[in-house]
């Protein structure tokens, strides 16, 4: 634990966090094609978030909400193929014209990608969830306390 | 095979009663316990018009098979011959009526309106599976869901300890039997090559005895055999419906079913005779003589099962002809009598406020329709003309007088004296409850509790006057487990033979024993080794907590250098066989550098002693061996791992601020067992990692999986499109675990939170 806690680290972890929060979104997108994916976009946010809680800029807050989610987003791209009388992960392959963006591919690899980074981000926030339970962490709760 | 399970009706029928419990549960939970009781029961009544219909017009029997893992005979097998076809309409049938029967039993506010109707009714559900079972591993499933869905329905009553306690005996000998048949299969199944009951032919050798063995054990405990039936009395804290259900027409079936339907396979096989006239006898008797002194009309049922189910038994291993169609005809006869029996006692029970036969009497004029079903139900227990339990019990007694010698000495006798027994404890119960006696208040009739134990004594009598077509059910049974039977069939009237002879000597020889000892209180016999069954119950969760302390002691430290010991050992068993010929040094000079800043800050990293530095140092290695991959060509890899090291690194810092700063020192025991152990884990693994790689087994699959890519998958990422799509399923498991760990995370917070502030 950082006993004083420098102005410089907040602000710098807070300077940090969007375009940390960037090079994710970019990992997610860029996966299919290119190095990145789903549990690599994770990290990345998991990180920052680890960062933010470091830094008390933030508190770890609904893990169990975050991993839900995932898992739902999760299972129902896996069976939704087979609902419509395909095989469970049949990947379904579209492209759409976005006005600013030109022709956009997207496949459903994309929201199951989204699906894994959400249930790590959610392992991370159970971490800290974990650590802050066990007294590694100063919650904000605790620092009004104390003064 | 798949088309073949569309088209089956067995199947569909099966799958009817699956849905039919989710229904069921929904129907209570909404509208209360009888609309559930009222949805649950329509799956087993399509059942039974169904097993009717396939009987009466002699059908062929059908298969149907789903496949689930070929290789390893995981299949889903069922087939409807004789045998399958008459248990399903003892199930489905006598279900329905026990579903119409509970929903008068119960008031409309009763407690588990959702859970009773939809636990019973996946009892039904199991039983059908085990009946139409045609492969042992099916068979095995669906015996085990019967021992927990009866578990359930027994500890129905969630609340009372005593309740519970019955529950929990049940299911630690029903569950330990399952277990013993579990491997008694596996040397069958090792046996015979395969797995389809069907299939089966005759076997011996010593392999097969110790099969039979403990087959004949495990359909015992499920049966109530002693030195098992410690259990089944125990087991009449359950609601009536499920006593009249479970304890009379199904479970305790099963094991009678798994002797009847393995006796071919095991037919001329010492063990597995002996062992089932030992078991069948002892409880025909004994069973018969706690029956006789017992006092609680339901407790006198249950030990009247007992000997009932004993004298199956023994019918069904005497490795006759005769013994098995009397077998069969009686385990038709008894579905029926016993079933109505248990709902007239509970109808009692409701009524009076008690089951006490000692203080029941003249319930003949009070209560006159339950009287007569107790009467016409009596009788065809005792095997009194004209119902189907005199045309059933006359052929026990033929199966019994046609042995001779040794045989005829112990199991002929012993079954006519089981006979003379249970004529006896019939007349005692009935003179307790409708003769003359303590008078006592009755509350006046529900008509829909009486109903369907109406139907089941009627059917006694039906079946009596319209025989042939209880000869239409029971030969062709017979006939498939025994060929030679279908010369035998039931008589309404055998003619002036010794049997009937036999009979009647045996019926007044009862009733006269019944006369003297009816009224009498005598001492209530316990279960042979009701102890030693309550000490085993209250030992395993000590020993259980025993072992778990030992195993789990809680200390990280210890935890982990266990595991790396393991690993050290698989590891190292695979090292010894590193050829040095086949070690190609570098690729490239590249690497050598790398590895040598990852050498150099794993050594640095041993005699660290901070805390932060051992983590940094951590993550430098982790960082070096990202560029490794780099080097190899594997981006994807780099990525991730080094995303993981900074997210190490960084929760190590954050981790770390409520620990010392310094590593403590430690008893150099344990510091020399740690070195020991990581050493061992790195030579290991190193090791085996050379040979892994110096011995590549197939070709690398990357030129299909590159092109199933692009063109099934849609992106040039070849790893990531084998994440999300080609091996989606993988990638679900592994995520479901990281969820698994969250919650067990988030729970341990709770925990920890709840502690520090109370």
């Amino acid at each position: 634990m950082i006993r004083h806690l420098s102005p410089m680290t907040r602000i710098s972890v807070k300077l940090v966090t969007p375009p940390a929060l960037l090079v994710g979104v970019y990992l997610l997108f860029a996966g299919h094609n290119n190095p990145g994916g789903g549990f690599a976009a994770g990290l990345v946010f998991g990180a920052v978030l680890i960062l933010r809680t470091l830094a008390e800029v933030q508190e770890p807050r609904h893990a169990r909400e975050i991993v839900a989610f995932g898992l739902f987003a999760a299972v129902a791209v896996a069976i939704a193929p087979a609902l419509a009388g395909g095989v469970l992960f049949d990947q379904v392959i579209g492209e759409i014209e976005v006005p600013v963006l030109g022709k956009v591919k997207g496949g459903t690899a994309l929201p199951f990608d989204i699906a894994v980074a959400a249930i790590v981000v959610g392992l991370v926030v159970a971490l800290l969830d974990g650590l802050a339970a066990s007294g590694g962490i100063r919650s904000h709760h605790r620092l009004e306390h104390d003064e | 095979m798949d088309d073949l399970a569309l088209v089956s009706v067995s199947w569909w029928l099966l799958l009817s009663h699956g849905f039919g419990v989710v229904l069921a549960a929904l129907a209570g939970w909404r509208h209360g316990i009888r609309a559930g009781l009222t949805v649950a029961a329509a799956a087993p009544l399509a059942t039974t018009i169904w097993a009717v219909e396939r009987l009466a017009s002699g059908a062929e029997p059908e298969t149907v098979e789903l496949v689930w893992v070929g290789g390893l005979d995981l299949v889903l097998r069922f087939q409807t011959d004789a045998v399958a076809l008459l248990m399903t309409v003892l199930v489905s049938g006598i279900g329905v009526l026990v579903f119409a029967y509970a929903t008068a039993y119960f008031g409309p506010d009763a407690a588990g309106r959702s859970r009773f109707p939809a636990t019973l009714l996946a009892f039904s559900t199991s039983m059908l599976g085990l009946v139409l079972a045609d492969s042992i591993w099916t068979l095995f499933v669906f015996w085990e869901l019967t021992s927990i869905t009866s578990f359930l329905l027994v500890g129905y009553k969630s609340t009372s300890d005593v309740v519970m306690d019955a529950a929990r005996r049940a299911l630690m000998i029903t569950a330990g039997g399952g277990l013993v048949l579990l491997v008694g299969l596996l040397v069958l199944a090792d046996v015979t090559g395969t797995s389809v009951i069907s299939d089966f032919g005759a076997v011996d050798g010593a392999a097969a005895s110790i099969a039979a063995a403990l087959i004949m054990v495990g359909a015992a405990t499920k049966s109530a055999q002693i030195p098992f039936h410690v259990w089944l009395p125990g087991a009449m804290e359950a609601p009536t419906p499920v006593s009249a259900y479970l304890h009379s027409a199904t479970m305790v079936k099963a094991g009678v079913f798994i002797i009847a339907v393995l006796g071919p396979v095991f037919a001329g096989n010492d063990v597995w005779m002996a062992l089932g006239l030992a078991f069948g006898i002892s409880s025909m008797l004994w069973g018969a003589v706690g029956a006789l002194r017992h006092d609680d009309a339901k407790l006198i049922l249950a030990w009247s099962t007992v000997s009932q189910l004993g004298l199956l038994v023994t019918l069904l291993s005497l490795g006759t002809a005769k013994g098995v169609f009397a077998g069969i005809s009686i385990l038709l006869a008894h579905a029926l009598f016993k079933a109505a029996l248990f709902i007239v006692v509970g109808e009692v029970d409701v009524r009076t406020g008690t089951r006490k036969v000692s203080e029941l009497g003249g319930l003949a004029r009070k209560m006159p329709i339950a009287a007569a079903v107790a009467v016409a139900a009596g009788a065809s227990m005792a095997g009194v003309p004209p119902l189907l339990g005199f045309a059933a019990k006359e052929a026990a007694v033929e199966a019994a007088l046609e042995l001779d010698g040794t045989l005829f000495a112990v199991a002929g006798v012993s079954v006519i004296v089981g006979a003379v027994l249970t004529v006896a404890y019939t007349t005692r119960l009935l003179i307790g409850l409708l003769g003359p006696g303590p008078d006592v208040a009755v509350a006046p009739s529900r008509p829909l509790l009486a109903i369907p134990s109406v139907v089941l004594a009627a059917a006694g009598l039906v079946g009596y006057v319209f025989l042939g077509q209880i000869n239409a059910m029971v030969v062709p049974a017979a006939v498939e487990l025994d060929t030679k039977a279908e010369v035998y069939e039931l008589y309404r009237w055998p003619g002036l033979t010794v049997g009937l002879a036999v009979s009647l000597i045996v019926i007044a020889a009862g009733i006269v024993l019944g006369l003297v000892v009816a009224r009498r209180t005598m001492a209530v016999p316990k279960p042979v080794g009701a102890d030693f069954a309550d000490r085993l119950l209250d030992a395993i969760p000590i020993g259980s907590r025993m072992i778990i302390g030992r195993i789990q002691h809680g200390s990280l430290p210890i935890y982990l250098a266990t595991m790396a010991a393991v690993v050290s050992l698989a590891a190292l068993s695979m090292a010894l066989r590193v050829s040095s010929d086949r070690i190609v040094v570098w690729d490239e000079p590249t690497q050598a550098l790398l590895v040598a800043v990852i050498v150099a800050a794993a050594v640095a990293g041993v005699f660290v002693g901070s805390r932060l530095g051992a983590a940094l140092i951590l993550g430098a290695v982790g960082i070096c061996v990202s560029g490794v991959y780099i080097l190899h060509g594997a981006p994807d890899l780099a990525l991730t791992q080094l995303l993981v090291e900074t997210v190490v690194v960084v929760g190590f810092v954050l981790g770390l601020g409520h620990l010392a700063r310094r590593f403590p020192d430690s008893p150099d025991t344990w510091r020399t067992i740690r070195m020991v152990v990581s050493l061992a884990v790195g030579v290991g693994v190193a090791g085996a990692l050379a040979v892994a790689g110096a011995q590549p087994v197939g070709r690398p699959p990357i030129g299909e999986l590159a092109r199933a890519a692009v063109e099934e998958g849609g992106g040039e990422n070849v790893v990531n499109v084998i994440l999300t799509d080609v091996r989606g399923l993988d990638t679900l498991g592994e995520i479901t675990v990281l969820v698994v760990v969250s919650i067990g995370i988030v729970a341990l917070a709770n925990v920890r939170r709840s502690e520090v502030t109370t």
